[in-house]
């Protein structure tokens, strides 16, 4: 085999390549199952800080409603990285959307915990940072 | 046994220390000071689903989570 201009014995090469493409996809499994491990971990450490109502809501829907400690105003928090902190009015309807979270690349629970414990404690501090959207239409509502 | 859960990519880690033993107490206090120093929030569990942000180190909490600081998206 002429590779560059230069003679390769065809059996190391494919050897060579064979073992490349293995190591990429054990890499690429290993990574995929330690972030697994990790969204796992940390939607257990959020279910450990919801309420049982929050943590009722969430096996139900797979979101939770908090209040926010300054305003009194209720917001839902959805499993997502972007958008996916709803304020609500009274009536349940989708006022707003805000984004915001902490540093780095955590799990999504680690987020959503993030996101409750700062709109509960710190709620002008964490909207002040934040993005917001508005929307004139609410998604459904499901209970 | 107390516990001081950091937020992390790998979901968390976990520090425990017995707030009886004066050496654990202090290495936990110092790790509270070094995170809330380099921006990290700490907020201790005081009920089901009831959190309160500490700005210092609570001897009485058994269980402080940490998270990163917050940023817009």
């Amino acid at each position: 085999m002429r590779f560059v201009g230069v003679d390769l014995p065809l059996g190391p090469v494919l050897a060579t390549l064979a073992m490349l493409t293995c190591a990429v996809v054990l890499g690429h499994v290993r990574e995929v199952s330690q972030r697994r491990t990790a969204e796992e971990k940390a939607l257990t450490l959020l279910k450990q800080w919801l309420s049982p109502a929050e943590l009722a809501q969430y096996e139900k829907y797979s979101y939770f409603e908090v209040t926010g400690g300054d305003s009194g105003k209720r917001y839902r928090i959805r499993p997502s990285r972007q958008m996916n902190v709803d304020e609500l009015d009274e009536r349940g309807t989708r006022t707003a959307a805000w984004c915001f979270g902490p540093e780095g690349e955590l799990p999504i629970g680690d987020v959503m915990l993030a996101q409750k414990i700062a709109l509960e404690n710190n709620e002008r501090g964490a909207l002040a940072l934040a993005n917001r959207g508005s929307f004139l239409q609410s998604p459904p509502r499901f209970g | 046994m107390a516990q001081q859960i950091v937020m992390d990519v790998t979901g968390d880690t976990r520090h425990e220390f017995d707030p009886t033993d004066a050496a654990a107490l202090a290495e936990a206090r110092a790790r509270f000071k070094q995170l809330t120093d380099a921006g990290f929030t700490a907020a201790v569990r005081k009920g089901s689903g009831i959190s309160q942000l500490v700005r210092h180190f609570d001897l009485a909490a058994d269980e402080t989570v940490f998270f990163p600081r917050l940023r817009g998206g």
